[in-house]
């Protein structure tokens, strides 16, 4: 294991750690943990860094443990479609190993090649494909962590079909860090498309991207994913179907015959173009200094572009939003030049959206952003019941202090 | 022989809790209290103290208070229709049969969701929009009599679940009644409700954190096209190449059913089909957009004949399709036609051991003189091995209950699971050991002391030992499948 003097790389949100261990076996990492829980040190675990921007900063922290180093393959079983692998693994090495057997973990998250398995499930980062294969809750299903006392543990297993025991995995999904160490995970796989068509459609207003994904819907099209850009040109569609060359042909084509009935022109990307289209949209999500997390129902989708997105747009400074209008998620972002009118648009842009019924966190942005805006909003509802679990598997509240909902 | 009548501490329960359900909902004679005395598992029963019916949240919260006042556990229950035993009353305990509250709230269809009280019947939220083309994924073989409160607590599953997930995928939002009587929203129909994602520790929990009392379910657009055919082979062996090919081949079916021919034999008798008495059956459905589900079904044919099929047979209409389907759905009970006595296993292995491990059961249950009918769902490796016994013979039902513990087992060395749908309830507690180190369960047992510190709901399922959340972590001892070398602590 190796133990080091923190560099300014090291920092979490602007806290700067006390040391750096990074292990090299899930071993070691457990030895770690029990270490820290005789020194009562607190910790915040890091991956590639890729979404250490979510949340508020940590009230304090002693040791950054780095998982770079738990980056084996444990055992991929085509035959099964499952892979479990250490947590520290890039998703773009994984991508790789699989992409050998023909197959894919289902989740496409920007930074690929930084992101780790345990950063995208402890973050729940996702991507387009979330369209048609949701997110890391949908696709894990096996995990082991390490307790804030050091106790190692795992849950769920290796088959795709088990409900035996309580879902660690799927809690896990999304808790920041705060609950325990991810040490491996394991996922199911789907298969690499055969063929995947990207359909492009510019001109579009909210309302007409809105009744096109009613249409599609209809029309029992089954896209992997539809994303929707704004930005400096406008309004942007793009629909992707993904399967076998005759179904992708025939929905791409009746996709096409949807938009122009709609008065709309269909644009069937080339690969190149699909190309530039996918790594166009990676690259916005990871532009600006400031960047949020947006939900709300997907029928509200024009009041979203109306209110929020135009907000952001304006607030943050040569904003861009994506939006996935058939689930109801989205990203938006900027570099605004001055901090009172991004903190106020930010504001703003919450509460119009929580008024739909959704909501608006943030995934990145500087200090003095931070300083007038709350990275959550408004507690859930069930913030003590998730008071009492944190207490539970971390009662002295030593892992990321400060980071998640309502000051856990 | 008289019944007891009931100690003063229980009238005066009864009188409380009738006071909040209503006298006619709240139960304690005899023979009313016999009707729950178990649920699908029909071994172990145990007489409740009392059965409650409330009609609303509020009542469910009123009767958890006097539970918690009196210090009498609850179990929920909605249908009864679990075969792992997780609605078996806890001795002394009060069950809340959540029958009553089977109101559809609201259907949104712009958004694909709807909302709905525990009681509903799996099977009628899909009857509620399929007139406009949607319908609800989840489809356990129970579907038509089992309630979606049951379906949250047990994570079901069904044929279907390979292509489109399990219970877990399609619940949004849930309304959780806790030990105080405290009412919880957790999730919602818009996506990414901040903080833990209490949901998925609440779907398949088994009623061990709290009482559900309102749903939120994801809606389905029906797909365009289904394609159904049904293979033939002369054994599980070539049955199995099919499958793990057809799975190979990038085809992700909606379900792939395999039967033994005990199995077979038991469903023709159930249901009078012309199936042939052959080795082993696949029923397969593609589904999706029109040019990919001929497409998929028209290259998993293929690939089914390539690997030994002797026969393929494609339903002339959606009535013959139907009836392939009531053929598979029906086999669990129609095994009772060829023995006495049968009991349900459900384990899961990986897919590709599947020719392996039936004919390692089969072997087993020649050693135990017993005979196996085998059910599966074959694309996730869900094994149903219905064990036949006469009860009538001394000794057999022990003979067959080791004969499925010894089958659990043989899943867990494999890597599998010891339930991959039914849940784990009374009837396999003791088997979780075999497939988790204490650390694991003592980890589990901390997230339900989160929720219910006092071991309020449902208290003596799932665990192997009843765990009290004051207590302290037990010293590290090897994982089971590490002391048998099969797997490392990682």
């Amino acid at each position: 294991m190796t133990t080091r003097p923190p560099t300014a790389d090291d920092a979490v949100l602007g806290v700067t750690p006390g040391a750096v261990v990074e292990p090299a076996t899930p071993e070691e990492a457990a030895e770690a943990m029990r270490a820290c829980a005789r020194e009562r040190q607190r910790l915040v675990f890091v991956g590639g860094g890729t979404d250490l921007g979510i949340g508020a900063p940590p009230t304090g922290v002693d040791v950054v443990l780095r998982t770079g180093r738990l980056d084996r393959v444990l055992e991929h079983s085509p035959s099964d479609q499952i892979v479990v692998a250490e947590a520290g693994l890039t998703l773009a090495v994984l991508q790789r190993t699989l992409a050998a057997h023909g197959q894919r973990l289902a989740l496409d998250p920007p930074g690929a090649e930084r992101a780790t398995l345990g950063g995208i499930v402890a973050a729940n980062a996702f991507g387009p494909h979330r369209t048609r294969f949701g997110t890391a809750r949908d696709l894990i299903i096996g995990l082991s962590l390490v307790r804030a006392d050091g106790t190692a543990a795992r849950g769920g297993g290796k088959v795709v079909k088990n409900v035996a025991g309580f879902d660690l995995p799927r809690l896990f999904v999304g808790s920041l860090g705060t609950l325990g160490l991810i040490t491996s995970v394991t996922f199911r796989l789907h298969p690499l498309p055969e063929a995947s068509l990207t359909v492009a459609v510019e001109p579009i207003t909210g309302r007409q991207a809105r009744a096109l994904v009613v249409a599609t819907r209809e029309a029992q099209l089954e896209p992997a994913s539809v994303t929707l850009r704004a930005g400096e040109g406008g309004l942007r569609l793009g629909v992707r179907f993904e399967g076998f060359g005759p179904g992708v042909r025939q929905q791409a084509e009746r996709f096409s015959g949807l938009v122009e009935a709609a008065g709309l022109r269909a644009e069937p990307l080339d690969d190149a173009g699909a190309g530039a289209f996918w790594s166009g949209h990676e690259a916005a999500r990871t532009s600006g200094s400031v960047r949020v997390r947006l939900a709300a129902p997907p029928s509200a989708l024009e009041r979203v572009l109306e209110g929020p997105v135009a907000l952001l747009a304006g607030g943050l400074g040569q904003g861009w939003a994506v939006i996935d209008p058939v689930v109801g998620c989205g990203f938006a972002g900027g570099t605004p030049a001055e901090t009172a009118p991004a903190v106020a648009a930010l504001r703003q842009a919450r509460q119009a959206l929580v008024a739909l019924g959704g909501s608006l966190t943030l995934a990145a942005a500087p200090a003095e952003v931070r300083a007038g805006f709350d990275p959550w909003g408004a507690p859930p509802a069930a913030l003590e019941v998730m008071r009492r679990l944190k207490a539970r598997l971390d009662p002295e509240g030593r892992l990321a202090p400060g980071r998640f909902v309502g000051g856990i | 022989m008289s019944e007891p009548s009931p100690d003063a501490e229980t009238r005066e329960l009864a009188r409380r809790m009738a006071a909040v359900v209503g006298e006619a909902h709240c139960i304690s004679d005899p023979a009313g209290l016999s009707v729950y005395e178990c649920d699908g598992l029909s071994h172990g029963r145990i007489r409740p103290r009392l059965v409650v019916l409330p009609a609303s949240t509020g009542e469910v919260a009123e009767v958890v208070r006097l539970a918690r006042a009196a210090g009498v556990p609850l179990v929920p229950r909605g249908s009864g229709t679990g075969l792992s035993g997780g609605a078996r009353p806890t001795p002394g305990g009060v069950v809340v049969a959540l029958s009553r509250m089977r109101r559809v709230l609201e259907v949104n269809l712009e958004d694909g969701w709807v909302r709905l009280e525990p009681g509903v019947i799996n099977l009628d939220v899909t009857r509620a929009v399929q007139g406009r083309g949607w319908y609800y994924a989840p489809d356990p073989s129970s579907q038509s009599i089992c309630s979606i409160g049951g379906n949250v607590a047990e994570n079901s599953g069904g044929a279907h679940c390979l292509k489109y997930g399990f219970t877990v995928n399609h619940v949004l939002g849930a309304r959780l009644v806790l030990d105080g009587g405290e009412v919880v929203d957790l999730g919602g129909p818009s996506p990414d409700t901040t903080g833990y994602d209490l949901l998925a520790a609440l779907v398949g929990s088994e009623g061990m954190l709290g009482i559900v009392t309102e749903v939120t379910l994801r809606l389905l657009r029906k797909p365009e096209a289904t394609r159904t055919f049904l293979a033939t082979f002369p054994s599980s062996d070539e049955a199995g190449e099919a499958v793990s090919g057809i799975i190979a081949a990038g085809i992700l079916p909606a379900a792939i059913e395999m039967m033994d021919t005990l199995a077979i034999q038991a469903a023709k008798a159930a249901t009078g089909l012309n199936w042939p008495e052959v080795g082993s059956i696949l029923l397969m459905d593609v589904d999706g957009p029109l040019a990919e589900a001929e497409h998929t079904s028209a290259a998993a044919i293929e690939i089914a004949r390539k690997a030994g099929a002797l026969e393929v047979r494609v339903p002339v209409d959606e009535a013959e399709r139907q009836l392939m389907w009531k053929g598979r759905k029906s086999a669990f009970a129609a095994v009772g036609r060829l023995s006495p006595n049968y009991m349900v296993e459900d384990g899961v292995i990986p897919r590709s051991e599947i020719a392996r491990v039936l004919r390692e059961i089969g072997r087993m249950a020649g050693e135990a003189g017993l005979r196996v009918a085998n059910v599966f769902h074959a694309g996730d490796g869900n094994l149903h091995p219905l064990v036949l016994y006469d009860a009538r013979n001394p000794g057999e039902e022990e003979k067959a209950a080791k004969l499925g513990g010894d089958i659990l087992r043989l899943c867990v060395r494999l890597g599998g699971s010891i339930t991959g749908e039914h849940g784990v309830g009374a009837e396999k507690a003791a088997y979780m050991a075999d497939m988790f180190a204490p650390e694991d369960l003592e980890t589990m047992a901390l997230v339900r002391c989160a929720f219910d510190p006092d071991a309020r709901f449902n208290p003596d399922k799932v665990f192997p030992t009843p765990r009290l959340c004051g207590e302290r972590p037990a010293p590290y001892k090897p994982h089971p499948a590490e002391v048998a070398g099969l797997a490392e602590r990682w």
